[in-house]
Order: C-alpha cells, then sequence, then structure tokens
C-alpha cells in the first residue's frame, strides 16, 4: 500500500531563549525540527514497512528550500520518496492557502492513507489535516494514539483516540486521513551508521508553482484569508510581591502567609 | 442585522454557552443575533440565552461525521448566511471547524483567547509558539468571521432572558461516512485538577524529584499539577498539565514549584487569588505575577515547607494536650 505522510519543520521552541531584560523572545538561530506528531505518524509509517517492504512511503511537506538537508536525513531511513513544496510566492501563506497548496499536489497522486500529526508545535492550529480532509474528500480523524497495525489494509484502519477519560476505539474505511498525536510514542529509527552520508537526491521530487501553477493572489500572503497583524508578548498586571529566600525566615514568611489566608 | 452561529458541544455546554461573550466583544454596540446549534440533544441551559437554537435531531450523526456535520452548516449558512461562526475549541471542534472554514472559503482562527475590537477592524488574538507568543490576527476575503475559541477563557454574565426560538432541524442530508465507534474504555478516574482550591505545581525546576510534590500536597490537602515540560518528559500524565494546551484551571492558591511560566501556562491560570513562585531566576515570567516570591531550588523548599507545617501541627496538638 502507499502511504503519503503530511509532514512540517518547525523551530525547536523548547529551546527559544527569553530575553527577560528586552522581554522580548530570542528567535534567531532557532534550529528547524520535524514536527514531533508528525515524526511519530512517520514512525509509524515505517512500522508498516518494516512489516511489509512492499509498502511505499512518500512524505510530502511545504517548506523553503533550506529544508532539503532535513528531507534527505528522512530519506535515509525508508522512506520511499520526499517531496518538497516549494516556491517563493508561497511564502507568508495561512493555513487556508497552506491547505490549497499541498492539497492540489496530493489530489494528483494516489495513495491509500494519508497520515499526519496531530498538532504543530509552532502554530499549533491543527487546521490543515482537517482541510486536507475537506479538499481530498476524505474523513480525518486527529488525536490517534494507536493504530492497529495488524487491522491497518487497503480497505481500513482500527485506531485508537484517548482523551482525559475514554478511549476510543474506531474503524475508517481507507484511504482517510489519520493525524497522530505525540503520546502515541512512536519513534523514529536512527539513520544508520554506514548511511549517515548516503546519496538520496534519486529519491528527492521537488515541487514549485511551475507545476501546481496557481495565480499569484491565490497563494503567498494576497491569497491568505487571515493576517497576522500583530505578535508580542503578553503583558501582565504584576503584583507587588514579597521575595524570600529558602532560609529559615524565608520558609516562616510563607507559612505565615498560608496560616493567615487559611490554607493551612 | 448580523447574525452569529455558536456551535454547541455535547463535550461542555457551559463552555459553549460562553461563546455568547465573544459575539458581545465582537458586535459590541451593533444590533445581532445569536444563533445556536446542537446535535441531537436539546441544549435546555442555552434556552433563555440564544435568540435561535437550531435542534438538529438525527440518531444516525455522531460528532465524529464531521462531513455530514460540515454539510448541515453549510446548507443552513446558505439560509441564514451568518456574520460570524463560533466554535468552542473542543476535541472535535478543533477538526470541524477547519473542515467547515475550507467549505464556506472563510479565514478560521485557531483557539481565540482574546478579542480586541476598536470598532473597526476586529482582532482574534491567539497563542503562537507554544504559548510563547500571542498574535493579533485579521480575516481578509469574503467569508465569515470564523473562529475556534479556546475553552473556559470566556464567561458570560449576561442575566437577561431572551425569547429563544427552537427550530427543530431535519437536515435531509445523507451520512456517506464510514467510520465506525467499534468500543469505549473508560479510563480509571483521576482527581481532576480544575475542582481543586490548591494546586502544587511542577516544572523543570521539578523534574528530578517531581514525586516530592505529592508531600506537600498531602499535608496541604490540595492536588498536583504540572507544567507542560514535566508532562512532555512522561513524568506526569497529560490529565494534569496546566497550560492553553492542556487547561485552564481556577484554585484559590497556586504553588509555582520550578515554573517559569510561558504565556501559554500563564494563560492556563484564571481568577487564581494567590500564587506564590519558587524559582532559583527570581525574574521568571511567573514571579512577577506572584504574590510571594522564593528564591531557591523548589525541591529544598518543599522539604522545608513540608517540615514546617508538620511541626507546627504537632506544636498545635501538644498545645491542645496541655
Amino acid at each position: 500500500m502507499k502511504i503519503i505522510c503530511v509532514v512540517k519543520f518547525v523551530p525547536d521552541v523548547e529551546n527559544f531563549i527569553y530575553d527577560y531584560e528586552k522581554n522580548v523572545l530570542v528567535r534567531e538561530n532557532v534550529k528547524l525540527i520535524l514536527n514531533p506528531d508528525d515524526s511519530c505518524a512517520l514512525a509509524f509509517a515505517l512500522k508498516m514497512k518494516e512489516l511489509n517492504p512492499n509498502n511505499f512511503i512518500e512524505i510530502v511537506s511545504m517548506a523553503p528550500k533550506s529544508a532539503v538537508p532535513l528531507i534527505e536525513d528522512l530519506l535515509r531511513l525508508d522512506v520511499d520518496r520526499g517531496t518538497i513544496i516549494s516556491d517563493k510566492s508561497f511564502a507568508g501563506s495561512d493555513t487556508y492557502v497552506t491547505s490549497k497548496i499541498l492539497g492540489k499536489y496530493l489530489k494528483s497522486q494516489t495513495f491509500d492513507c494519508l497520515l499526519t500529526g496531530s498538532h504543530a508545535q509552532d502554530g499549533d492550529t491543527s487546521h490543515v489535516p482537517a482541510q486536507l480532509g475537506e479538499l481530498l474528500e476524505l474523513e480525518q480523524m486527529s488525536g490517534v494514539t494507536k493504530v492497529d497495525l495488524n487491522n491497518f489494509t487497503i480497505a481500513k484502519a482500527i485506531f485508537e483516540v484517548e482523551s482525559e477519560t475514554i478511549v476510543s476505539t474506531f474503524e475508517i474505511a481507507l484511504p482517510a486521513i489519520l493525524s497522530i498525536h505525540k503520546d502515541s510514542k512512536y519513534k523514529l529509527p536512527y539513520v544508520k551508521y554506514e548511511d549517515l552520508e548516503l546519496d538520496v537526491t534519486h529519491k528527492l521530487n521537488i515541487i514549485s508553482d511551475k507545476e501546481l501553477g496557481f495565480n499569484k493572489n491565490e497563494v503567498g500572503i494576497e491569497g491568505s484569508l487571515t493576517k497576522v497583524i500583530k505578535t508580542y508578548t503578553k503583558q501582565y498586571d504584576k503584583k507587588s510581591k514579597v521575595v524570600v529566600t529558602n532560609d529559615e525566615d524565608g520558609i516562616n514568611e510563607v507559612y505565615t502567609f498560608l496560616k493567615n489566608k487559611g490554607y493551612v | 442585522m448580523n447574525r452569529c452561529l455558536i456551535f454547541l458541544d455535547n463535550d461542555n455546554i457551559q463552555n459553549s454557552i460562553d461563546l455568547l461573550e465573544v459575539a458581545n466583544r465582537i458586535y459590541d454596540a451593533k444590533e445581532y443575533e445569536t444563533i445556536g446549534i446542537s446535535i441531537n440533544h436539546l441544549c435546555e441551559d442555552a434556552i433563555g440565552k440564544f435568540d435561535v437554537i437550531i435542534h438538529v435531531n438525527d440518531k444516525n450523526i455522531h460528532d465524529y461525521h464531521q462531513v455530514v456535520i460540515t454539510d448541515i452548516v453549510e446548507k443552513l449558512h446558505k439560509e441564514y448566511s451568518f456574520d460570524s461562526i463560533l466554535i468552542p475549541a473542543t476535541y472535535y471542534g478543533r477538526m470541524f471547524a477547519p473542515r467547515l472554514s475550507m467549505r464556506l472559503h472563510a479565514g478560521l482562527v485557531a483557539d481565540v483567547t482574546e478579542i480586541h475590537n476598536d470598532g473597526e477592524k476586529l482582532e482574534m488574538v491567539r497563542p503562537a509558539f507554544n504559548g510563547k507568543i500571542m498574535a493579533g490576527i485579521i480575516k481578509q476575503g469574503e467569508g465569515p468571521i470564523m473562529m475556534s475559541v479556546r475553552q473556559n477563557v470566556f464567561t458570560y454574565t449576561e442575566e437577561q432572558i431572551k425569547k429563544t426560538t427552537i427550530r427543530n432541524y431535519e437536515p435531509n442530508v445523507i451520512n456517506k461516512s464510514k467510520m465506525k465507534l467499534l468500543s469505549v474504555q473508560v479510563k480509571s478516574q483521576s482527581l481532576d485538577i480544575r475542582e481543586s482550591e490548591v494546586l502544587i505545581s511542577g516544572g523543570g525546576g521539578t523534574l528530578e524529584k517531581f514525586d516530592h510534590l505529592d508531600l506537600l500536597a498531602k499535608e496541604m490537602n490540595a492536588q498536583v499539577s504540572a507544567s507542560r515540560r514535566i508532562v512532555d518528559s512522561g513524568i506526569a500524565s497529560r490529565n494534569i498539565q496546566v497550560g492553553q494546551s492542556g487547561k485552564t484551571v481556577s484554585p484559590k492558591l497556586y504553588i509555582a514549584l520550578g515554573i517559569s511560566g510561558s504565556t501559554q501556562h500563564i494563560e492556563g491560570l484564571k481568577n487564581v487569588k494567590d500564587i506564590i513562585s519558587v524559582n532559583t531566576n527570581r525574574h521568571a515570567p511567573i514571579c512577577s505575577l506572584s504574590d510571594m516570591v522564593i528564591e531557591g531550588d523548589a525541591i529544598e523548599f518543599v522539604s522545608k515547607l513540608v517540615n514546617k507545617i508538620k511541626s507546627e501541627k504537632i506544636y498545635n496538638i501538644e498545645e491542645i494536650n496541655k
């Protein structure tokens, strides 16, 4: 069967540095990583490939060309094709336009299942998987925490969605879109040592607007239906705080505070 | 007349009703009508609050039948031409909103936590980059205003009772879904951190000895909660996470141990009366919101405070026995 994983590279936000003096987030020199949920989706696909080497895995990502080395790293795993959709005119696209661009490419492909992540750790709108579902006329489910390996065929998939209180098991006819949650804990394997420098350029498929043929006003900032007009770090009302340390006086003061307010 | 559609989610009705406050902020002094849509449950709590409730009754439609629910709302939109569509950002709401926005060619803003309205442009504010940045977003194009709204952020307080028209709606759409719910397993119930009056919350500074927090929680009759960092590292389960993608909590007292306080985390605190924070960096963001800041190691603080509370208890018992 053919599985397409739609993935995204995101800034490693956990390693953002916050400049408390200037009250700004330092965004320079932050490296890009494969979005954690997407990484689980790809890891599941690779698991399926391990079970059946005839399975074909394609990664599709809309990204600047600078992401090519990142895609190549993934191609050094057992991934058959890496498609990067990249065009200067796509820059600044919102989720609506991004879905249209990805959708146009995906419509030209045949596949049995589309896998995506559930959340992206940068924007975290979770818009694209559901919007792709709409564009491709497929059903889509988010938050998938487990896919039954023995019941993942061309015809159907059985999977679990775990919420705080319940675990629901669903059956879905394929093709469909399953959006994997990082709580699934599917882990990408490491690239084999001997493959670290492997030439994978023959697996790379670079798609630009030449192939997709959008009008200029349909994509990028112009085609977007939402626009970020400002970003800011939130300002909060500061309290007149008391600062103490972990010594006896400090602990006594904390205790008195708790006692006076009736907490102890 | 402006028309605002609000999706009434089965999961959390009160939260859906609270979206009336969002409508309030969008239209401000302008006249508008609120229309609620509920699927297979008559939302009694919403009666008297909305102008219209459209009650879709078709037992073959379930929450996970996103395509057919989109078909229904599209049909209704053709009839009513909604000016705005508000969807609570629940599990299903977060899937439904983008599908519907694509169908209606409308710009969608996800997880809105604030509305800025200067009368000319409507700015929808949402967290990004894990809550480290807030983004103000406006819509472009012809479609209705569309947003999914973060749960438990807005509160509707209007007392006025409206005369609600209830419309029983037969959608006449074919449900072509090929999805089936096979089984539902209820997980062992843990206490809900949203119901606790005192929360002892741990962040990165408690990574090594997170279980120590239980000792303090026990002494203070409190519950333990955690930051995203702790949950992501696998030490605690996601149902005790405080923060935007996690949960909004409103305890009376919040003790933040080794939590720096990302915007996301701070957004997860609502109407908290007292905040005590313990951090090696007294300039960590959460400290500026705190009534009391302890500059130092969080685990050391826990041990010392536990000892203090215990010794005071013993002292009190001795006093009583004298």
